[in-house]
């Protein structure tokens, strides 16, 4: 008896071993066993049908050819004065004909002119901001300054209808210039227009990278050089300045690359006068010139990954750490002595907020105004009960606003499951030292710099369409290739903002813990997760936001389907008249921001963020 | 060089660590240069030498962050390669004490009881209690780590790493952020606590005052490689090179010519920039009796060139401003320096003086202030010979 009760033990304590090794066996691989399913995901949601589209570009007809690409290349309607230095001509006549006042831009041309334009006008209006938020304190700042995060996540459909509101025939602009006696102006459909919203979008982006690198500007070496003799003005040129220009130059190239990219808010305030090339690519698709689409969307590729390569060489030359640096101290915005040294820069800023409050606020406040505005100017819920009619009433091929809200959200919170995992691995993978590591950090960012069009399309042909393998036929419904397309536009975000997390820790502490018995994969979990936890909240509410606000690849992946979201019912709305668009508008601000405050709250027990 | 004598007999415990030929580069510069040691069971064993001499590196490599571009590694005659950190069971406690700040003092120490059964009889939590006990912090458990001091933390991190019961504790410069008085006294109690466990320890630090004290054995490491390994004592008083003579406590080191061997042990050298003719003892530091370096004990013959050196304990002043100084009987007189004293730095129990030598420098000790023209003298036999290169 006893001595079978002995084995049954040593047979339960057999399998234990046998479970724990197991256990071990999977732990220790569990890293490479992530590693390898983002790399998987990656190649099914991204690489493999981004491939098949671009790939139309070189192959027509079964046969490989440049032709398509040599024909977009010459062509004036797409490189202006410079298709014709490509097909030959010399560079001096194409120099003169560029000097000249009725030169041809070309698309691509155009395309770099606005992206160029709106990046002076992003940093003109972000560097003040980084000033305020970085040398002055005043109540508030703190929240100003996670503040400046709002602007990039909202929905670029939903700002695109806010400057609608507000620079449109009707809009508050002309409302308030008519009330001062002045002649209405029609900023809509023009660059102007649309290089104010870009700086709407990307100003805040200039202020948050600038603002963090002049805050790490350590104090004694400012103080170092003032006692050897240099002024103020002097300091700050050898010392404050060459720290914060580097990040200034990274905020300005990020900004040439998404305006460079731009598709809703030309789409939306330009009109096909002013296409960029996007528009163009998303035109061409929609004629089916697959081919003449794909190489347009490759000279985008290449336009992008170059001035972000450059950026990444640039930056690396350049980075230095400048940790634990006492911060300079901030000063007060109440002027401590009336002489004109202490109160230019306070009025200067002073005139600055007030251009930010329009250029910010007016946008979301017009729309709102818009929403409860009837056509005679007074105050009205008929924009929002004409949703809710349709919502009753509305055939099967209108679109509804609550399959709308139900699809955003459905499809934000598994695009947010997806790109958080992702995203992750792909920081803890790109954060450690190894051979080939910015080749693994370009691959993993690649989405950010491709046509969202063209993955769009490419997900639409290869995943919806269904793709055959080894005989198996895979196909997706527009609802997952949705969902897919919008965690892989997601997940670079988390990878930038848990990163620095990682490459900040203590490399001894994930050391600590290897000597102590934990696996690579267990440390993560243990030790780093926790340490940068605000990062990974950040993070999910970044890729929650971006899926909530995608609107690129979701028009290609939406069509003909009932899975539209918010920003897409938005575009539809827009064609007939203003006020539902707003209404909607409203609508995707309001649950946008709930879900803000609900992801808050979720990951809250760890603040710091 | 590089290598160490295959020395030991039956009575030594086993060697617990081994390096064997390893060697670590990155990209063209090797930071470990074919390294071979052995450790034994029980040792407490100091890799030393100024920084980027690859003591740090060395110690990475045993702990298995690092994998050895070439040679092995082998724990208790077992190859490590390719056996990651977690599994080679070692404790390690960082000069940054790198204490897991979003976990309590006791979490830390308990952190390690997630990969290894406490000791048979006693449960997790006894066990974290009995290593806080050891440290001298037994009420710290529901701390947070940030609210220790330095010498605190640096206690947990050593609780922590020994928690789980490893075979070697690693420590990396565990004491250079900690002020000097609290550096001797935190370093009495991890010399108390090693040999109270009797665990085989390797230590790295660039002060070599502090390997001396500690250590049962020293490896002086330069450009990668371990210049001398030997006990404290013989490491300070019969260095194997130029640069252990140099790097371990202050040292006087001279190169001249052979040019006399009056005697057996005995040879006379013209020493390079200066005039005089000085009597060296050579192989007599027998008593010692420990692994001395072979170089050292090759006899001179008249013609090589000669390299030693002379502790500035040993350098007798024999006479100041002229007057007989107060040893100036002492039969130190054999050889005699002409310098003038240069600057004097006050240490308390002796000063540290500095003395022009023809242009070069000569370090001394005094206990009573020195100033202007002395005459110092060593006894041969405190010479020691540290190197001979036959002509």
């Amino acid at each position: 008896m006893t001595r079978t009760d002995g084995e049954r033990a040593a047979d339960r304590g057999d399998r234990a071993d046998r479970l724990a090794r197991l256990r071990e066996g999977v732990e220790s691989h569990a890293l490479t066993a992530l590693a390898v399913l983002t790399s998987a995901a990656l190649v099914v949601a991204f690489y493999y049908p981004t491939a098949t589209v671009l790939v139309e570009a070189v192959v027509v007809d079964g046969a490989v050819t440049l032709g398509v690409f040599a024909e977009v290349l010459t062509d004036p309607f797409y490189f202006g004065e410079f298709a014709r230095l490509l097909s030959g001509e010399s560079p001096a006549a194409v120099a003169r004909s560029l000097a000249s006042p009725d030169r041809r831009l070309g698309i691509v041309g155009f395309t770099a002119y606005q992206a160029v334009l709106s990046t002076i006008a992003s940093v003109a209006l972000g560097l003040p901001a980084a000033y305020l938020l970085a040398r002055f304190e005043f109540p508030g700042r703190r929240t100003l300054r996670s503040l400046t995060i709002v602007p990039f996540v909202l929905p670029s459909i939903m700002v695109a209808v806010g400057f609608v509101a507000t620079f449109g025939e009707n809009g508050t602009l002309n409302a308030a210039l008519g009330a001062l006696g002045l002649p209405p102006v029609d900023l809509l459909f023009t660059l102007e227009a649309v290089v104010i919203a870009h700086a709407f979008y990307n100003a805040p982006l200039v202020a948050r990278v600038t603002t963090a690198a002049w805050e790490s500007v350590d104090a004694s070496a400012v103080e170092t050089a003032r006692s050897l003799g240099a002024g103020p003005l002097r300091a700050f040129v050898d010392v404050v300045a060459p720290q914060v220009y580097p990040a200034v130059l990274t905020g300005a190239a990020l900004t040439f690359v998404f305006t460079f990219g731009t598709f809703p808010i030309v789409l939306a305030l330009g009109g096909f006068q002013l296409a960029t090339v996007e528009v163009f690519v998303y035109r061409l698709v929609r004629d089916l010139s697959y081919a003449e689409a794909a190489a347009l969307a490759i000279v985008e590729l290449v336009i992008t990954l170059g001035v972000l390569l450059a950026y990444l060489r640039y930056e690396a030359r350049n980075s230095t750490s400048t940790r634990g640096a006492r911060p300079l101290p901030r000063r007060s915005l109440v002027p401590p002595a009336p002489t004109l040294r202490e109160l230019l820069p306070r009025a200067g800023l002073a005139a600055y907020v007030a251009v930010a409050g329009i250029v910010f606020l007016a946008p979301i406040a017009s729309m709102i105004l818009a929403s409860l505005t009837g056509g005679d100017g007074a105050l009205t819920l008929d924009h929002y009960r004409f949703l809710a009619e349709r919502q009753q009433t509305g055939a099967a091929f209108q679109v509804r606003p609550w399959p709308a809200i139900r699809n955003s959200l459905a499809f934000a919170a598994a695009a947010t499951l997806l790109a958080l995992p992702m995203g992750v691995v792909v920081a803890v993978l790109t954060t450690r030292r190894y051979r080939g590591r910015t080749l693994v950090d370009a691959a993993a960012m690649a989405p950010l710099a491709v046509s969202g069009i063209i993955v769009g399309l490419g997900l639409l042909r290869g995943l919806v369409f269904g793709i055959e393998i080894a005989g198996w036929r895979i196909a997706a419904s527009g609802a997952v290739a949705i969902v897919v397309a919008h965690a892989v536009s997601g997940y670079p975000f988390v990878v930038r903002t848990v990163s620095p997390g990682l490459a900040g820790l203590d490399r001894s502490l994930v050391e600590s813990a290897r000597a102590l018995g934990a696996s690579r994969a267990r440390v993560i979990r243990d030790v780093e997760l926790p340490l940068v936890w605000p990062a990974v909240v950040a993070g999910a509410a970044f890729a929650f936001a971006i899926s909530i606000g995608e609107f690129t690849s979701t028009v290609v992946l939406a069509t003909g389907a009932d899975a539209y979201t918010m920003p897409v019912a938005i575009e539809r709305f827009i064609g007939r008249r203003l006020g539902p668009a707003t209404a909607m508008g409203v609508v995707l601000l309001v649950v946008t921001g709930l879900s803000f405050v609900v992801i808050e709250r979720l990951g809250g027990e760890h603040r710091g963020l | 060089m590089g290598s160490e004598p295959p020395t030991g007999s039956a009575n030594d415990p086993p060697v617990a660590v081994e390096l064997d030929g390893v060697t670590k580069r990155y990209g063209k510069t090797a930071a470990v240069d074919d390294v071979t040691l052995r450790v034994r069971e029980g040792e407490f064993f100091t890799l030393v030498g100024p920084s980027g001499c690859g003591k740090t590196t060395t110690l990475r490599l045993i702990a298995g962050f690092e994998e050895p571009t070439s040679g092995t590694v082998r724990f208790g005659g077992e190859s490590m390669a390719g056996v990651p950190p977690e599994d080679r069971d070692v404790g390690v406690v960082f000069q940054s004490y790198a204490l897991f700040p979003h976990m309590t003092v006791g979490e830390n120490v308990a952190y390690g009881l997630n990969f290894a059964d406490p000791p048979e009889g006693t449960t997790r939590d006894e066990r974290v209690a009995d290593l806080l006990e050891l440290v001298d912090l037994p009420d710290a458990a529901d701390r947070d780590p940030e609210n220790l001091s330095g010498g605190q933390q640096q206690r947990i991190a050593m609780a922590r790493a020994l928690a789980p019961g490893p075979d070697v504790l690693l420590l990396d410069e565990p004491m250079s952020a900690l002020d000097a008085r609290l550096r001797e006294r935190l370093r009495a109690q991890v010399k108390q606590i090693q040999s109270e466990l009797g665990i085989t320890t390797i230590y790295v630090t660039h002060d070599q005052e502090e390997a001396l004290a500690v250590s049962d054995r020293v490896a002086v490491m330069n450009d990668g490689t371990p210049e001398q390994v030997a006990p404290p004592r013989t490491v300070y008083r019969e260095p194997a090179t130029r640069f252990v003579a140099e790097f371990v406590g202050d040292n006087n080191t001279f190169a001249g010519r052979v040019v006399d061997a009056p005697a057996e042990g005995a040879i006379a050298v013209d020493v390079d920039g200066g005039d005089e003719t000085l009597r060296v003892a050579v192989g007599g530091d027998e008593e010692n009796g420990t692994e001395r370096d072979a170089t050292a004990t090759r006899s001179a013959e008249v013609g090589d060139r000669i390299h030693f050196c002379v502790r500035p304990e040993h350098l007798r002043v024999a006479s100041a401003d002229g007057e007989p100084g107060p040893e100036a009987d002492a039969p130190a007189g054999e050889n005699a320096l002409r310098a003038t004293v240069a600057s004097a730095e006050f240490l308390g129990e002796t000063t540290r003086v500095t003395l022009d030598w023809g242009g070069r420098e000569l370090l001394v000790r005094a206990v009573d202030p020195l100033d202007g023209a002395v005459t110092v003298g060593f006894d041969p036999s405190d010479a020691h010979v540290i190197e001979v290169e036959t002509q």
